[in-house]
């Protein structure tokens, strides 16, 4: 379980995140909505031990995370950022190996068990086939599976992700994350993400959290967050929400303000 | 490219290397034949002089030339790697400033005239003091990649307008000498230096080889990197130290010789890949072709005259990198 207590935090001298407290339960899928520059990432960088609070703290079973080791935190959150720059030509297995780094000895030489684990992985995200090709031969959606197979191999409880679904067409955007949900229910992780999409958020997340100008806004589940007052507000536009026939997830539509009658 | 492949590569390379070695061994102005070379070497029956040149004088040479040629390919291809910057290099910064400000001062203040020994112990000092200012300097920017390139480029320009200042201030023929220092040459470097370098140069370079896959996320960069637990700011510290000392080590030696520490890299890596862990042996071997054999030539093209090892590096290896460039990629 993740306890977020009075948690401010920022860079250099502008504060982004203003007292946040919330709580993480074990196998959450666990959504950050929020505009622009609300605070989602920083949020995200604080949990996974990337930047320190101005204040406040952060606890993983009860544990501060100023206390784990490099090694012992990479073994227990793992994170996906929100852009990775591979300008490097690695084949998808070099850069998947990268993942298992937590678990080698001094000089990083990849044993069997190594190797055992990231053939297991690719075969569980069926990406055997292209795992002697360049990294940058990848599309984006492609690119995107990899990089869940790097933090898959980390073998964390926790993985972090900072807006998987950016950049993808709606297929890859549920595929991907199809997969989280996945690793969600059947593997126990527990799953923290941001979101821009608000429908993705509604439809997979079990536990969503509002943040407005570094402050939650609301948390709770999808259908207590996602409700047009709060969203109008936030957002500063106009919204009509709904629940989905199929899934009884609530979504939201834009309206355009000419359309307003 | 398999396993298999690589190893048949680097098994080749090392031939070539022993290829090199004894042909540059062999060639020379007094006609001592290949055979007779290898005999000396050897310890088998030949007459005395031989021995001599073969054994005092042309294999200490050699064997620097390809000591200091590893060193230098090898630590290029480390610079390039944590600057995340391919045209870095060895001197990128401002190692190669700080030692020519050594040097120059060691000729120009006279005290290489007094001992050949304070050439390269000065040239060291000066290492030491530009490798310090950068990495103050970097220190301060959490060794950012750019902000390290930025500071050793702004040293190299402070430090060799310091010896152009020198230069002007000074009489010519010291100039001639400390000029032809600074192009780099393998004729007058001090004998006793070489067992130090043999020991440290090598451990050096195989530290280097096995730190390869932390070399790798170094050079992955990012936030990405900080998540694997691994200390990416003190490994850059680490690997920054200790490829500046090889480079130290080497240049305080021979010289500032110039190309072999950017393209050997570049044309390692255009053959075996960016794998870091493959790329530093690699890079080791061919520079340790390389060098030895660019010397041979700046002893034998305008012999008598000697020409600095410098200019034959970089206008071989220039040439045969725009080959590699006009060849197409293979897929």
């Amino acid at each position: 379980m993740i306890r977020i207590e009075n948690l401010s935090a920022g860079y250099l001298n502008k504060e982004i995140l203003k007292k946040i407290s919330c709580d993480i339960d074990k196998k959450d899928f666990f959504g950050i909505i929020g505009k622009n520059g609300a605070g989602k990432s920083t949020l995200l960088r604080v949990l996974c031990n990337l930047i320190k609070p101005y204040s406040g703290n952060v606890f993983i079973d009860g544990r501060n995370i100023n206390s784990f080791s490099r090694k012992e935190f990479a073994k227990t959150v793992s994170f996906l950022p929100q852009c990775i720059d591979t300008s490097l030509s690695f084949t998808v297995s070099e850069f998947i190996m990268f993942g298992r780094y937590p678990y080698m000895n001094i000089f990083k030489i990849p044993s069997d068990d190594d190797y055992a684990a990231i053939k297991k992985v690719m075969n569980f995200l069926c990406i055997k086939n292209f795992a002697e090709k360049n990294i940058n031969e990848l599309s984006g959606g492609e690119k995107q599976i990899v990089l869940i197979a790097q933090v898959l191999v980390q073998e964390t409880d926790i993985i972090v992700f900072d807006e998987p679904t950016s950049h993808l067409d709606i297929g890859n955007q549920n595929d991907i994350l199809e997969i989280l949900k996945d690793l969600n229910e059947k593997r126990d992780k527990t799953i923290i993400l941001s979101l821009h999409d608000l429908n993705a958020a509604g439809e997979f997340c079990s536990k969503l959290i509002l943040i407005e100008n570094g402050s939650v806004c609301r948390q709770g589940t999808a259908e207590e967050v996602l409700n047009y007052r709060d969203i109008e507000r936030v957002y500063n536009t106009t919204v009509v929400v709904k629940t989905n026939p199929i899934s009884n997830r609530p979504y939201v539509i834009p309206v355009s303000k000419t359309g307003k009658r | 490219m398999s396993n298999k492949k690589f190893l048949f590569v680097y098994i080749l390379m090392l031939v070539s290397v022993f290829v090199v070695f004894l042909f540059s061994l062999a060639i020379g102005l007094d006609g001592i034949s290949f055979v007779d070379a290898v005999k000396a070497l050897f310890g088998g029956a030949v007459d005395e002089n031989v021995v001599v040149m073969i054994k005092q004088i042309r294999f200490p040479r050699i064997f620097m030339a390809c000591i200091v040629g590893a060193g230098l390919a090898v630590s290029g291809c480390v610079f390039q790697a944590i600057l995340k910057n391919p045209l870095a290099d060895p001197f990128t910064l401002g190692i190669s400033g700080g030692a020519s400000l050594g040097a120059v001062a060691a000729f120009i203040s006279g005290l290489a005239a007094i001992r050949s020994f304070f050439i390269p112990f000065c040239a060291f000092a000066g290492m030491i003091v530009s490798v310090s200012v950068v990495y103050l300097l970097s220190m301060r920017k959490r060794f950012n990649s750019n902000a390290m390139i930025l500071s050793g480029v702004v040293v190299s320009y402070i430090f060799s307008s310091a010896v152009m200042l020198m230069f002007a201030l000074s009489p010519e023929n010291s100039v001639q000498t400390a000029f032809l220092w600074l192009m780099g040459n393998f004729s007058s470097f001090d004998e006793r230096l070489l067992p130090f370098i043999t020991a440290v140069v090598p451990i050096c370079i195989i530290i280097l080889s096995l730190s390869g896959n932390i070399i790798n996320v170094v050079s992955l960069g990012g936030e990405k990197s900080k998540t694997f637990g691994i200390n990416i700011e003190r490994n850059i510290k680490f690997l920054f130290l200790t490829a500046s000392f090889v480079t130290a080590a080497t240049v305080s030696i021979c010289g500032v010789v110039g190309f072999v520490g950017l393209m050997i890299p570049h044309i390692m890596r255009k053959i075996m890949g960016t794998n870091n862990v493959i790329l530093i042996p690699a890079s080791a071997f061919a520079g340790a072709f390389f060098l030895p054999l660019c010397d041979t030539l700046s002893r034998m093209l305008f012999s008598p005259v000697l020409i600095p090892v410098g200019v034959i590096t970089s206008i071989i290896g220039g040439l045969f990198f725009i080959c590699l460039l006009l060849k197409p990629d293979r897929k």
